[in-house]
This record gives structure tokens, C-alpha cells and sequence, in this order.
């Protein structure tokens, strides 16, 4: 936060921000999601989204630096495609205002914290709120309660985040990284709730 | 420190220690009798090196090179003799302060120091008997090494461990109670104007306030009386002062590092502190003086520890030059195009590099980069694992561009020591860097640079065993062992013998060559027997402190220095175009290793386009801040 005052203000006011070109991107077949991951530092960001991308757990933890990139595409059962691209971003308080470079534009916004740890769960919910206030409108959120292999280091209950979840009209799932408990689902459930091209190409032409 | 330099050369430093007095200086090692050859040796042109062969110097005086030699013989004496001054100095501050930095631990030193009772019995610190606790406590970056020397303390020498440097934080349990802290070797701190910690080498942060409070309240003491506190000198530690507004930086060494070294590691430090928030970091200090920066810098410790563990193996840190990967000039060529191709696209600096050496660079029109820049964000880099696991975008400051924004990094790995980084004013530029990444990599591999990288990586550079004595025989290349010609005439062969096949020709070790023009120095290879980790860490000291003499205000600059001590000869050559540092064996020959300097000269000038970045030319920042 202490060095968000020396951001040049190029970016605001362009909602392009990190977005894709999106043109001729999306298809009713094939999509492709801007995916933002938001929470405190230290819960497991990195780690569930290189257990989705690349089905690997590294339990050394490497700080995130700024935002990594990744993309993974999915296959659903409807034999249509989502490509998510992710933005991994870096949970140190120093990068917090630099969060709507990442967010802004995004379709998902997935806020994760630590099921052992309530102040992570506090931050999520700062995030939340955030993302109501300046989100791109019809941003689909989801809750993650992540390291839910450590149940006997449990301090968030499944009740507390199921039920903040509901109070926002989030998506909400416990995971673990570590297992790979739940993380495809994570993704598979958001793919669901997507919104589809309603066919506009057919209206056009 | 038993084999340092001072201790057997003339200047004697085992009297002066602990008095408060100004850096040593090194002039009084300086050999008189050079400056007979000194004027011929600045007159011999690169071009020309065979001139001293016809201008033979005179024959040194005998006494100099005898005193070297007993003394070397002599060498562990000396030590002992200066052992029973240096304790009685380190009781009698003990009895007068407990809390200053008194214990003149007789450190085992990072280096092969002859056997001494220093590393078997001396009881440091505060009285207490050397406990397992404390056994690794005199270790600079390499606990293996240590705890082997002091376990074994009648056989110092035999521990060549080459143990990988660990990153990031360690001994974080202790405090500045802890007798293991307080032996540390160098120590560096950051803190805030109001004397709350930022950061510490060693040690929990939070657990060091009431020490990070003495620091300030030292520092607003002498500031209260109009004055500034620079260098303060206890037993044998330096205590070293910088204030950047309201950041301010201490280092506390017995490592008899130069105070001008010491003060420019301070400077990297801010600098790679500015580099990863900004400047406008003050901003917080004006709100708020009692603001906690810690938080700010969550997670950054390995990036700290990464640039201090570089001051003792990286001469860019002293050089302020960078250094190249040695490369066939129309490979650097190929890598040069495409990345100019990106500059030329929006990209403020685009940046190829391998672990810490440039592949190549290039900067848009009229953008220039700092060498200490490049030294700062390739740290910030390496030291930073996430990097490798995926693509990045990241916001970065180059303190010396500007230090007041941040510039957006791209920052991707193609393999494990090949990585490219691009730098752009605009946040948004991600997806457009991303496309020049994928054209830049395209390039790279279709010119096969990725894989030449990778060879040059295992081949090394310049060895000095391909250093032939004779001119006209130098193939032009670096590549290893091309250039081991058969055309080595008696006289050289008779050179090699005469220091059993150990280094270069004349007992020449290594050295390191430091263009002026091109802010960029190469080094040659490590090679027997400068072998361990820590027989180079002493040697870069060395340098190190060779170089700060060089360049001392007061009485430079010099154009040459020739110092002999037991355990080397280190010669030193500015001139307007380069600097060239040489090692030697402690009983090399003078006149021999100056010719062998003026052969290492030609031999760079040979191959200066595979082991320089030329043409490109993006380091106009001298032009630039006038």
C-alpha cells in the first residue's frame, strides 16, 4: 500500500488493463476467461494453480513477485472448451494496489485464504469487497478455503465461509493444493456458471 | 586476521588496530621500487606487447623480494606474535562497554589461515566456551566450512567444502543477545529514521528493536550536533553509517573490508531496496514517522540476502560494470537484432542474460541503463524463485533511472539459466511483451542461441592456461583449449614447469579486466589453485581492496600498484581505457608478471568481440547525467 502513491495513473480509466484481445477469441464452443486469483500472502495462491495447470505441488514456498501468468484449458462435458488465463497475483501488501491492474477486465475472480488462518480470511473478505466496489459488473467470484488437508489446524469453519459466501452470492469450495483435493472442481464449477454466447453470430449474419 | 595483507607487508595493522583512525591507507605496501618500471609499463601500448621483452626493466632490489619470502616462510609466527595484543585489546573494551562490539573473535576466516591458537581455543565473546552454538558463528556465508574448520581446529586448512550458499534468511531465532549474532562476521541493517527495524542480515527483525533504536539514537546524536556519522571503529570492527532521508543503512564488519567498500555495499543495499518499492516509500515517513516498513517488504528477505551473499563473489559489485557470456559474435549479433527489433516497438530495455551475465541488451533511443541497475534487477531476478516457475509481470523501480517511478517488468525463463526480461513505463503492456517474448524466442531458437548459451556456459570463459607468454600464437578465440598451441616456446614451457602446471604462465592466477569505455569487465575462469569458494571469496577481497586503493581520492589515482603479499602478488594497470587486476603466485617474478599482464591486455583486445557487448552501446548514462 505504501507505494501505490508512485504508480503512474497511466492505467486508469482504461478498462483494456491486462485483457486479451479478446476479438474472435470466444466462440459458443470455445472460451477464453481472464481468471484472477486474489487473497493474503501465504495461502496457497501459486499452489493451486500450478496443481490445475501443471498437476504439481512444490510445498518450498516461493513468494509470488507482481503477478504470474499462466493459462489451462478445460474440456467439459458439454464438449465445449475454456481456456482460463490467470493471473496469479502476488499477495504481499506492497502489491495490494496493484490489484485492479489485475482484476480489472477479469470474467472470474477466485479469493482464497487459509482455512487455518482467520486473518487471511479477514483479508478475503477485503477483497470481497473490493471486488463489489470496483469488479468488472457480473464478475463471477468464488471463495476458496484452501489447505484443507490441515484439519486439525482449522480455525475458519466450513459454516463461516459457506455462509459469506452465500450472504455475496459466491461460489464456494474448500480445497487442497497439497491432495489435489477439489481443485479441478474449482475450475470445472466455475466453467459451469460461465454466461455462453448466446449465439450472437447467427443474429449478425 | 592472520594472513591478512597489511600483517606481513610493510605497513604493520596489528599496531594500529583499535584506534579510532582514518582507512588504512595502502600506499605504504606499494613498492617503492617500482616506479623506476612504472613509467615504462604506462607507456607500453596494448598494440605492443612484446616492447618489454626488448626494454627489459631493471633488476629489482634483492632485499624486497627476500623480506617476502621470509615472511611467507615466517607467516604462521607472525600471526602467533599478534594473537596475545589483539585479545588483551578485545578485554580490555569488554570491561569498559559489554554492549559494544568487542569480542575480537579471532575469526577462523573464510580462508585457509595457518594454523593459529586462534581457532582452537579462543574464548570470544563474553567469556562463554565455544559451544556448538557459536561453532558456525564466525561464518560469513558458509556455515559447512566453518563448522568443519572450528571442529577440526588444528587442521584449518583442510576444508575445501564448496557447500551451495543457502538463500535466505537464516538464524532467525537470534537476537542481539545471542552470542552467535553477535559473533556474526557482517552484519547489515536497514532501519527507520525512527529507529524501527526494516530489515536485518541476521536475526528476527522485530526481536532486534531495542538494537535497531541504540543505531538511531547513535545516528540523531552526532545529527543533533550538526554532524554526521560515517565510520566507527571498535577493536577490529568497522561500524559503517548511511543516511538516505529517513532510511537509514548500517553495516558492522570485521571482515577489514575498505570503509569505502563497505559504504558502497550500503548504497546496493538502498538501491535494491528503492528498487523493489520506489523512493516515494518516504511519503509513508512524512504521514507517518513511526511507520513499519516491514510489511512492505514481506517476502523480500532472499532478495537482501542474494545481493550480500554477491558481495563476496561478484566483482560488479565494486567494478560497477557488467559482464558478458562469452559468445561467438554473430550469435550475440543474432540475439542483439531481435531484441532491437523489440525496443523498437515500445520496449524501454530489453534485456538477455544468463544467471548473472548479459547475453546481450538493448535500450530504446536515448534510454540508458546503469551497470548498478543491472547488477540490482538481475539480484532481484535470480533471487526470486517465482520467476522461474512461470511468466511475470511485475512492478520494478531502476533507482538509478529514475527512482521516484516504477517501470513494469515482463520477466520469462526460457530454460533454467536463460532468462529475458523486458522493461515498458506502461502497465498494460503485458500481452503486447508477451508476443515480443514469443518472436524473441522464435529467433533464439532458430539461430540456435539458447543451445551456444548453454555451451559457452560449460566451457567457461577466459582460462588463463590458454594465456601463451609468446605473441603472434593467440587464435583469436576463447573457446577452451583451441588456443593451447604447440607454439609454446622453451622459455614458457620452462615458466609452466617452474610452477608445477598451477595457473597461467609466470604464476599468473587470475585476473579480471575492466573496460572503461563499455562499463563492462570480464573475468578469467577460476582454476587451481584458487579452487574453493573461499579461496575466491579472499581473493575478491583482495581485489576489492586493491581496487578502492586504486581509486582513493586523497592519493590517486594510481596508474599502477604492484603489492606482494604471502599469498599473492596482485598487480594492478588503469589506464584511460581499462583497469586490468591480476593475481599472481606470492613468489612470481616482477618483471615476468608484467609482462604477462601486457599479454592478458592483447589476448582481451583478441577476443573482445566474443567476451564483450559491443556496438550497442546503451550505457550513454554518463553522457546522459551531464
Amino acid at each position: 500500500m505504501g507505494c501505490s502513491a508512485s504508480l503512474p495513473d497511466r492505467s486508469s480509466g482504461r478498462l483494456g488493463g491486462l485483457n486479451p484481445d479478446n476479438s474472435g477469441g470466444n466462440d459458443a464452443k470455445n472460451l477464453r476467461v481472464k481468471l484472477v486469483l486474489l487473497g493474503d500472502s501465504g495461502v496457497g495462491k501459486s499452489c493451486i494453480v500450478l496443481r490445475f495447470v501443471r498437476g504439481q505441488f512444490d510445498p518450498t514456498s516461493k513468494v509470488t513477485i507482481g503477478a504470474s501468468f499462466l493459462s489451462q484449458t478445460i474440456a467439459l462435458q458439454d464438449s465445449t472448451t475454456v481456456k482460463y488465463e490467470i493471473w496469479d497475483t502476488a499477495g504481499q501488501e506492497r502489491y495490494a494496489a496493484l490489484a485492479p491492474l489485475y482484476y480489472r477486465g477479469a470474467a472470474v475472480a477466485v479469493v482464497v485464504y487459509d482455512i487455518t488462518s482467520p486473518e487471511s480470511f479477514a483479508k478475503a473478505q477485503y477483497w470481497v469487497k473490493e471486488l463489489q466496489k470496483h469488479g468488472s459488473p457480473g464478475i463471477i467470484m468464488a471463495l476458496v478455503g484452501n489447505k484443507a488437508d490441515l484439519q486439525e489446524k482449522r480455525e475458519v469453519s466450513v459454516q463461516d465461509g459457506a455462509e459469506y459466501a452465500e450472504k455475496n452470492g459466491m461460489f464456494f469450495i474448500e480445497t487442497s493444493a497439497k491432495t489435489a483435493d477439489n481443485i479441478n472442481q474449482l475450475f470445472e464449477e466455475i466453467a459451469k456458471r460461465l454466461p455462453r454466447p448466446s449465439l450472437p453470430d447467427m443474429n449478425a449474419s | 586476521m592472520p594472513s591478512n595483507s597489511d600483517s606481513s607487508s610493510s605497513s604493520s595493522s596489528s599496531t594500529s588496530s583499535g584506534e579510532y583512525q582514518t582507512p588504512k591507507r595502502n600506499s605504504t605496501s606499494i613498492d617503492q621500487s617500482l616506479d623506476a618500471i612504472e613509467n615504462q609499463l604506462a607507456s607500453i601500448s596494448m598494440f605492443q606487447p612484446d616492447s618489454l621483452l626488448e626494454s627489459e626493466p631493471e633488476p629489482e632490489p634483492v632485499p624486497e623480494l627476500e623480506v617476502s619470502k621470509e615472511e611467507l616462510v615466517n607467516g604462521s609466527v607472525n600471526v602467533i606474535e599478534e594473537l596475545p595484543a589483539k585479545n588483551e585489546e578485545g578485554e580490555s573494551l569488554k570491561a569498559s562497554s559489554s554492549r559494544v562490539w568487542t569480542n575480537a573473535s579471532e575469526e577462523v576466516e573464510e580462508m585457509e589461515a595457518p594454523p593459529s591458537p586462534s581457532s582452537s581455543g579462543y574464548d570470544g565473546g563474553r567469556g562463554s566456551s565455544a559451544t556448538s552454538g557459536i561453532e558456525d558463528a564466525n561464518d560469513d556465508d558458509n556455515d559447512g566450512e566453518i563448522v568443519e574448520v572450528r571442529s577440526h581446529g588444528d587442521s584449518v586448512g583442510a576444508s575445501d567444502s564448496q557447500a551451495p550458499w543457502t538463500p535466505g534468511k537464516r538464524h532467525g531465532d537470534e537476537d542481539d543477545a545471542s552470542i552467535s549474532w553477535r559473533k556474526r562476521k557482517k552484519h547489515f541493517f536497514i532501519l527507520s529514521h525512527s529507529g524501527k527495524p526494516i530489515y536485518s542480515r541476521y536475526g528476527d527483525e522485530h526481536k532486534l528493536a531495542g538494537f535497531s533504536a541504540t543505531l538511531q539514537a547513535i545516528i540523531s546524536f552526532v545529527e543533533n550536533g550538526g554532524d554526521r556519522v560515517k565510520l566507527v571503529k571498535a577493536g577490529k570492527h568497522q561500524v559503517v553509517f548511511l543516511v538516505k532521508g529517513p532510511i537509514y543503512l548500517v553495516c558492522i564488519s570485521c571482515t577489514e573490508e575498505p570503509y569505502e567498500s563497505l559504504k558502497c555495499q550500503l548504497e546496493l543495499l538502498y538501491g535494491q531496496m528503492i528498487l523493489i518499492l520506489t523512493k516515494s516509500v518516504n511519503r509513508c515517513f512524512e504521514k507517518n514517522p513511526k511507520f513499519d516498513m516491514t510489511p512492505l517488504l514481506g517476502g523480500t528477505d532472499v532478495v537482501f540476502s542474494s545481493l550480500i551473499h554477491s558481495f563476496s563473489w561478484n566483482p560488479a559489485t565494486f567494478l560497477h560494470a557488467y559482464t558478458c557470456l562469452p559468445l561467438a559474435y554473430p550469435t550475440r549479433q543474432a540475439a542483439g537484432a531481435i531484441l532491437q527489433d523489440v525496443a523498437d516497438s515500445g520496449v524501454l530495455f530489453a534485456i538477455l542474460m544468463c544467471r548473472h551475465k548479459v547475453i546481450s541488451l538493448v535500450g530504446a533511443q536515448k534510454a540508458a541503463l546503469h551497470p548498478d541497475d543491472m547488477l540490482l534487477l538481475s539480484n532481484f531476478v535470480v533471487s526470486s524463485e517465482s520467476f522461474r516457475t512461470s511468466e511475470s509481470f511485475s512492478p520494478i523501480c531502476l533507482p538509478r533511472y529514475n527512482p521516484m517511478a516504477f517501470l513494469y517488468a515482463y520477466v520469462h525463463y526460457f530454460d533454467l539459466d536463460t532468462y529475458l526480461i523486458l522493461l515498458t513505463t506502461s502497465s498494460d503492456a503485458f500481452y503486447h511483451l508477451k508476443d515480443c517474448r514469443i518472436r524473441i524466442e522464435n529467433v533464439l531458437l532458430k539461430s540456435n542461441v539458447l543451445a551456444e548459451v548453454q555451451k559457452s556456459l560449460l566451457d567457461g570463459g577466459m582460462h588463463v592456461e590458454d594465456l601463451s607468454i609468446e605473441s603472434g600464437s593467440r587464435s583469436g578465440s576463447v573457446s577452451p583449449h583451441s588456443s593451447q598451441s604447440g607454439l609454446a616456446t622453451e622459455s614458457a614451457e620452462r615458466l609452466r614447469d617452474t610452477f608445477s602446471g598451477v595457473g597461467g604462465p609466470a604464476g599468473l592466477w587470475h585476473f579480471i579486466y575492466r573496460s572503461i569505455y563499455l562499463d563492462q569487465y570480464v573475468t578469467s575462469e577460476f582454476s587451481s589453485p584458487i579452487n574453493s569458494l573461499r579461496q575466491q571469496k579472499r581473493l575478491y577481497r583482495a581485489y576489492q581492496k586493491v581496487y578502492t586503493s586504486m581509486h582513493e581520492k586523497g592519493i590517486g589515482p594510481h596508474k599502477t600498484q604492484f603489492r606482494r603479499d604471502e599469498n599473492y602478488v596482485l598487480l594492478c594497470w588503469v589506464t584511460q581505457d581499462f583497469e586490468l587486476y591480476a593475481a599472481f603466485d606470492p613468489l612470481a617474478d616482477k618483471a615476468l608478471a608484467i609482462k604477462v599482464c601486457n599479454r592478458v591486455c592483447q589476448w582481451v583486445k583478441d577476443v573482445e568481440n566474443e567476451i564483450f557487448l559491443l556496438g550497442a552501446s546503451p550505457f550513454s548514462w554518463r553522457l546522459l547525467s551531464l
